[in-house]
């Protein structure tokens, strides 16, 4: 991007700025645009490929189905075989004997011809089926979709493996695998017609540009309108592209249907007439009578075209005839996306031409050049701090955005996306009481507003005991002549020197109602030993009294730094001109403590507030989650209910209240800083 | 001189062939102490009649504290070991989880079933796929001081007669004691009544009648007629126990190391509880179970070694030497382990024993059963409002997991 140097005397080329803003622009347009074509046509032509597998698959499955066991597996499925070119190998399993039916595997002939037991090496195939007769049955018990009953896999190579489950009178018997051999590759945009998209525009810009001369204004909605013009053209064309495809796609897979229908019909007229499928042998005693010959079940192919859970698309009917309404919405949907994808990427370009247009590039690139020695002193922190601090974050915030679970975590986020709902259900969930039967109130200890009441009751609490218990110490320490005050200052600190995770847990066990300590000293006083974690007050107490003491040699410390930094001479002066200990303490100790306590009160808040162990350690939130902070229960529902979005949402929060609570300590605090 | 260094590191690869045909198998376990060396045992006979094979066995022994997390954090990721020994209540979340456990319905056949106690086997089967073989059980059962009670009750209400004649409260003496307020404890008494916390499903049913029932017989336990203490710790119940001032304590296996050596203590099954119809009292029952990793590159070489630990010989070591109740049935039959009356008490308590749910939906009901126990014993709230209020809790967990 052209720099002009300061003082040239002819200033910013508008029409160069533009000009190359618009470039930049429609690259990223046709280029993002390409590729996100090139992949939706890819989509589209995979869907078809699978749709169209599964169909035979499933019809296939249906005879066998219906042929049992035996010699009629293997010649229904010689028949499927001949018919379908493009499958590789076909295996069909029963779960009684672990055997292998059926296979059209080169490898298994010979010894290896079926029926026989399935090999060591072929576990995964007969776990393939126990795993589709889990889903089904995991499925049908939650009734839902959770877990996939047709198994698809690609394979390295390309080629997709599909597995669907043989079902008889309820039940899962086995399973038939088909290998399909990759499938061609989908069309591919034009590259040509995607140039001409950049091409265009940026000569269209430089004719007229000429004619408009330098006037910015104009240039600007010159570059504007053509940028816009691109992004509508190539979205159109797109969207022309990906119907007709989805449109050819529907009628291929409704004939798919009538085909399918007519070969199975004919696999299972082949079929010799049995009495039942299993057929069990008479009982005894009974003369052996010729049973009636019942014919198969009819198939059902309007069933057939289904996605992962057999659940029917229902996009055509069993005889070839496609379901226009149902496909000309699942079109309009289709469009949608096409339009929003087209307006953010046209926004996106326009805010890039407008920043190059408008100068912002070269503003941009001249004070990269002015302070390059700042910046690459800069840049190995940045990256450090990219990798470890930034990047954890944002992804917690997108995981935010999801509802991801244990169950799910495997899904790609744009899946599971739920936009602002984990927000919603945190923060506008009021019901934080309600009156019970006998008139008292009931807290629900669950809701967000109680835990935040609790955590800033537990905050303030703290920090306030911390303060004052620290500069009363700190005042102590800091007489003349105190005799062994190196001894006492290191008694004093040893609280905090001690780890917490450790004193934590001894504190707890001194609240122990029967063998704690505190509860002996209390019945040494006469009084009754209290059940300290039955009632969220003395509860509360508990892990207050133990955070009280683990906080204050730090407020100590920094207290007793500041006041011997307070020079003696301000002291004399005012004892001469008569003020009290009292005043003295006002007028001269508070004030110049502010500068050292005030980020010190900052930093012991936000710790505080986040302050997981103590509570988590003493209280454990007991009684009945009543004495949680935030912090706490946002891990108790991420590894306790395992619900991770709505966790991540959580903490999202506490960051915002925090950050909230920074910002506007900062501003107050510049206020009083000043002695 | 070419030749020569060409040939150096084949000979070495030709000597290292046979090595590298060498079956490595990994297995870790939460054991100390006597179980440890019978399991050690057990691998080094192993290792010996099968090094001709090229197989060989190593165990790792992990702290029990950090156990499950390290098999979920490690085993996905194939850094983990081959086989593990863990009890059954990780097991849904592992299987759900995925790439953690291996199902092993193909190496299974009847006469390895049948090896085991039926239920046993069931708390090692997820939706219908057997997960791994049984190892041991660990079962609550009633534990008696016999210089206090010279014969243990056998229905609930010989058990509040015995009881009451042995309570003193004012000077701490009770005639039971137990962590009735643990829902693990309780569940004993629950499922007695056809008490459960699913239905098929899973559906949660924490509040059936059959579970309000067993809970209000309790409170009647403790109540009116006083025969339990009040806040019971584990610490509480074993110096209650040890002091001579509990007949009767309803715990399991751990709980004997604790016992002092002057108490002379029997065992004897849970008492039927009549106002169940005489049902008898089904505890929930902890089944270690012995898993193959699902990355293991030695599937077969470790079920090997799998069927192996838990056929009859080895469970007779574990149990004589490691002093586990095996889930093989076949080594109740041996004279020293029949002998044995710690053994042969929990053999025949286990006979009307439930297992414990291993679903993932079950680490979800603790916490909401805990905080319903805790306020029913405290008298807060009734037994069918803080069920009720269980009930709900659970639900939405539930609820929340499984929307997709």
């Amino acid at each position: 991007m052209s720099q002009r140097p300061d003082g040239s005397g002819k200033g910013p080329s508008h029409r160069l700025r533009f000009g190359a803003g618009l470039l930049v622009g429609t690259i990223l347009v046709a280029a993002v645009g390409h590729r996100l074509l090139t992949t939706a046509l890819g989509e589209t032509a995979r869907f078809g490929e699978d749709r169209r597998a599964v169909i035979s698959l499933r019809a296939l499955t249906d005879v066998v189905a219906r042929a049992g066991s035996g010699e009629a597996v293997r010649t229904v499925v010689a028949g499927f075989a001949k018919w379908h070119p493009q499958v590789a190998a076909t295996r069909v399993v029963l779960f009684d004997g672990i055997s292998l039916e059926a296979s059209t595997d080169p490898a298994d002939t010979g010894e290896n011809a079926p029926p026989r037991r399935l090999k060591r090496e072929e576990k995964d195939l007969y776990d393939r089926g126990q795993r589709l007769r889990a889903a089904i049955e995991t499925n049908r018990a939650e009734g839902g979709g959770r877990k996939d009953e047709v198994e698809k896999e690609r394979l390295p190579d390309g080629s997709v493996s599909l597995a669907a489950p043989i079902e008889r009178d309820g039940e899962v018997v086995g399973l038939v695998e088909t290998r399909r051999v990759p499938p061609p590759p989908a069309p591919r945009p034009s590259l040509l017609t995607t140039l001409s998209y950049v091409v265009v525009p940026v000569l269209l810009f430089a004719l007229l540009s000429l004619v408009i001369g330098e006037r910015r204004v104009a240039l600007g909605i010159l570059a504007a309108l053509l940028l816009a013009g691109t992004a509508w053209g190539y979205g159109a064309q797109s969207w022309a592209k990906l119907s007709r495809a989805r449109t050819a796609l529907e009628a291929s897979v409704a004939e798919q249907v009538k085909t399918s229908a007519a070969r199975g019909q004919e696999l299972l007229g082949a079929l010799p007439a049995t009495a039942a499928p299993l057929a069990e042998a008479p009982p005894p005693g009974t003369a052996p009578e010729a049973a009636p010959a019942i014919p198969p079940a009819p198939l059902d192919p309007a069933s057939w075209d289904s996605d992962a859970f057999r659940r029917p698309l229902g996009l055509s009917d069993g005889a070839g005839n496609v379901d226009e309404a149902k496909v000309a919405s699942a079109l309009e949907e289709a469009k949608r996306t096409v339009t929003r994808t087209t307006v953010l990427l046209g926004a996106l370009a326009l805010v890039l031409v407008g920043f190059i247009g408008l100068g912002g590039l070269a503003a941009l690139l001249g004070t990269l050049k002015t302070h390059r020695v700042a910046y690459s002193y800069v840049l190995p922190a940045m990256f450090g701090m990219i990798l470890l601090v930034f990047f954890p974050f944002v992804y917690g915030i997108i995981l935010s955005f999801t509802d991801q679970t244990i169950y799910n975590s495997s899904a790609p986020l744009t899946e599971i996306w739920v936009g602002f709902q984990n927000y919603v259900s945190i923060l506008t969930d009021f019901k934080v009481a309600r009156t019970a039967a006998d008139g008292g109130i009931i807290f629900n200890y669950q809701n967000f507003y109680w835990t935040l009441w609790i955590t800033i009751a537990w905050t303030v609490t703290n920090v306030t005991y911390g303060v004052v218990v620290g500069l009363i110490l700190a005042l102590v320490l800091n007489t003349k002549g105190l005799a062994m005050k190196p001894a006492y200052r290191v008694l004093l600190i040893l609280p905090w020197a001690m780890p917490n995770y450790i004193t934590a847990l001894i504190w707890q066990g001194m609240f122990h109602q029967q063998f704690g300590v505190v509860n002996q000293v209390v019945q040494m006083f006469g009084m009754d030993p209290v059940s300290w974690f039955e009632k969220p007050a003395t509860s509360f107490f508990t892990a207050w009294a133990t955070n009280g003491w683990l906080s204050f040699p730090f407020m100590m410390v920094i207290s007793l730094g500041a006041l011997q930094s307070i020079p003696s001479d301000l002291y004399e002066a005012a004892r001469v001109d008569g003020a009290t200990r009292w005043q003295q303490f006002r007028s001269i100790t508070l004030p110049s403590l502010k500068p050292a306590l005030v980020p010190a009160v900052i930093l012991s808040v936000v710790w505080t507030f986040n302050m997981f162990n103590i509570i988590f350690l003493v209280t454990a939130g007991e009684p009945a989650g009543s004495t949680e902070i935030l912090i706490t229960q946002s891990y108790k529902f991420a590894f306790q209910k395992y619900q991770y979005g709505y966790a991540a949402a959580y903490s999202t929060v506490i960051f915002g209240i925090l950050l909230i609570y920074g910002v506007f300590q900062n501003r107050m605090t510049k206020g009083t800083e000043a002695i | 001189m070419k030749i020569s260094r060409l040939a150096l590191p084949l000979l070495f690869a030709a000597l290292a062939a046979p090595a590298l045909a060498q079956k490595d198998v990994v297995v870790w376990h939460a054991y100390r102490a006597e179980e440890k060396a019978a399991l050690e045992k057990i691998v080094a006979a192993y290792n010996q009649v099968n090094a001709a094979r090229g197989v060989k066995v190593t165990t790792l022994a992990v702290p029990y504290d950090a156990f499950a997390d390290k098999i979920t954090a490690a085993v996905p990721r194939g850094k983990g070991p081959d086989i593990f020994i863990y009890a059954q209540d990780r097991l849904g979340g592992w299987i759900e989880a995925g790439k953690t456990v291996e199902p092993i319905d193909f190496f299974l056949d009847k006469a390895t079933t049948a090896r085991f106690i039926p239920t046993t086997m069931e708390a090692m089967t997820y939706r219908g796929t057997v997960y791994g073989l049984p190892l041991n059980y660990k079962v609550i059962t009633l534990i008696y001081n016999k210089k206090l009670l010279p014969a243990p009750p056998k229905t609930s209400k010989e058990l509040v007669a015995m009881a009451k004649k042995l309570t003193d409260a004012k000077s701490g003496r009770f005639g039971l004691a137990y962590s009735y307020s643990d829902f693990y404890y309780h569940a004993a008494l629950q499922n007695a009544f056809g008490g459960r916390v699913f239905d098929p499903g899973p559906k949660p049913v924490l509040n059936a009648p059959e579970n309000v029932k067993a809970l209000e017989l309790l409170m009647r336990w403790f109540t009116v007629d006083g025969i339990l203490p009040a806040e019971p710790s584990t610490a509480l119940i074993t110096s209650l126990f040890n002091g001579g001032k509990a007949a009767m304590v309803f715990s399991g296996p751990w709980f004997l190391g604790e016992i002092a050596k002057e108490i002379d203590f029997g065992l004897a099954p849970l008492p039927t509880i009549d106002e169940a119809g005489g049902k008898p009292m089904r505890p929930w029952m902890t089944v270690e179970g012995v898993y193959i990793a699902a990355p293991s590159k030695n599937k077969d070489a470790a079920y090997d070694f799998v069927k192996h630990l838990t056929d009859t010989p080895q469970a007779k070591v574990m149990a004589l030497e490691g002093r586990q109740t095996p889930a093989n049935q076949a080594v109740y039959s041996d004279a020293a382990v029949s002998g044995d009356k710690i053994l042969s008490a929990f053999r025949k308590q286990v006979e009307v024993a439930v297992p414990m749910p291993n679903l993932p939906e079950m680490t979800m009901v603790w916490s909401p059963a805990t905080t319903a126990m805790n306020t029913i014993v405290k008298k807060s709230a009734t037994p069918k409002a803080a069920m009720d209020q269980a009930q709900q809790a659970v639900l939405k967990d539930v609820a929340a997991l499984r929307k997709n």
